[in-house]
């Protein structure tokens, strides 16, 4: 993660946040989804075969991993950073082992209830710029002094 | 709500009403986990002395931990009467307090709104649930809303 301090002062509308490059492994998946533990026997999320008799190219990443890898490209950018709210839509399932790539820009800052506020779109794209997920991070950022 | 939405048919007497959904203990392996799982480089979600060095005195979850417990929940039949395709359409979750390892979180969710839109594909009927998690002092840590809309079938 980034150690830059970023303050509200410093942002504005249009500014980009990352890219981040990313690659969910196999490992990362099984590991989470024991963390989870809901899961029993081969799940779409981690058996190709289960996966491709649900109509899936191949195993995905659970929609709750992706959403956490997106609030990283928030919570990655600065220590300063306090992630408020994320709200995502999927569009597309994530495989495992492949390049994502996710990124950012700011397009709204105010101050809302005394706490300074700024709004980012952020993206989680494929190889080719497909999107897998899009959203909104509403994030808290701390003023000068 | 508009003159399309009064037309929806389904179960009125659920919006609104809070369902027990299950209590989920949060053990300091949790976090790590699901911290080393999602590659999450911020070591105040698995080092003891950032933990401690940090604002909250311990290590504390990632934002979005609450969102794993959400997956998999029964919720009420709804009865709507309309469409026969059901996809998922989408996820906000709020942070509102950090979670701590030791906490036990009791979860509730309820049927927030029921709406229909009409796009390219035809009429479309939304179902929002909002899930509301709270630590064992009664705080609530976060605020899961799910959003599920249902269609009717292309004809082919």
């Amino acid at each position: 993660m980034s150690a830059v301090e970023i303050y509200f002062d410093d942002v504005d509308l249009g500014d980009e946040v990352g890219p981040v490059e990313r690659v969910v492994t196999d490992d990362q998946v099984i590991e989470f989804t024991q963390v989870w533990g809901r899961e029993e026997g081969p799940t779409r999320f981690t058996s190709p075969e289960k996966a491709r008799s649900e109509g899936l190219p191949e195993a995905i990443v659970p929609g709750a991993m992706n959403i956490a890898i997106m609030s990283q490209l928030i919570t990655g950018w600065s220590p300063t950073v306090r992630l408020k709210k994320l709200d995502v839509v999927f569009r597309s399932p994530v495989l495992h082992n492949r390049p994502l790539t996710l990124k950012g820009m700011i397009t709204d800052k105010d101050i809302v209830d005394d706490d300074p506020t700024i709004e980012c779109d952020i993206t989680m794209e494929n190889e080719e710029g497909t999107p897998h997920v899009i959203g909104k991070a509403t994030v808290s950022l701390p003023v000068r002094e | 709500m508009t003159t399309e939405d009064s037309e929806i048919k389904f179960d009125r007497s659920l919006l609104g009403v809070e369902n027990d959904i299950g209590e989920y203990p949060v053990t300091k392996e949790m976090i790590v986990k699901f911290a080393s799982s999602t590659g999450e480089q911020n070591p105040i979600y698995y080092d003891d002395e950032a933990g401690s060095e940090s604002e909250y005195g311990s290590i504390i979850a990632p934002p979005t931990f609450c969102n794993m417990f959400v997956s998999g929940v029964t919720r009420p039949d709804i009865k709507l009467e309309f469409g026969d395709v059901s996809l998922f359409a989408g996820q906000a979750i709020e942070s509102v307090s950090p979670v701590r390892p030791g906490d036990t979180l009791s979860a509730k969710t309820k049927l927030k709104d029921v709406y229909a839109k009409t796009g390219r594909s035809g009429r479309m009927v939304f179902q929002v649930w909002e899930t509301s998690f709270a630590n064992q002092d009664g705080d609530t840590v976060a605020l899961v809303q799910e959003s599920f809309v249902k269609r009717n079938r292309r004809p082919r």
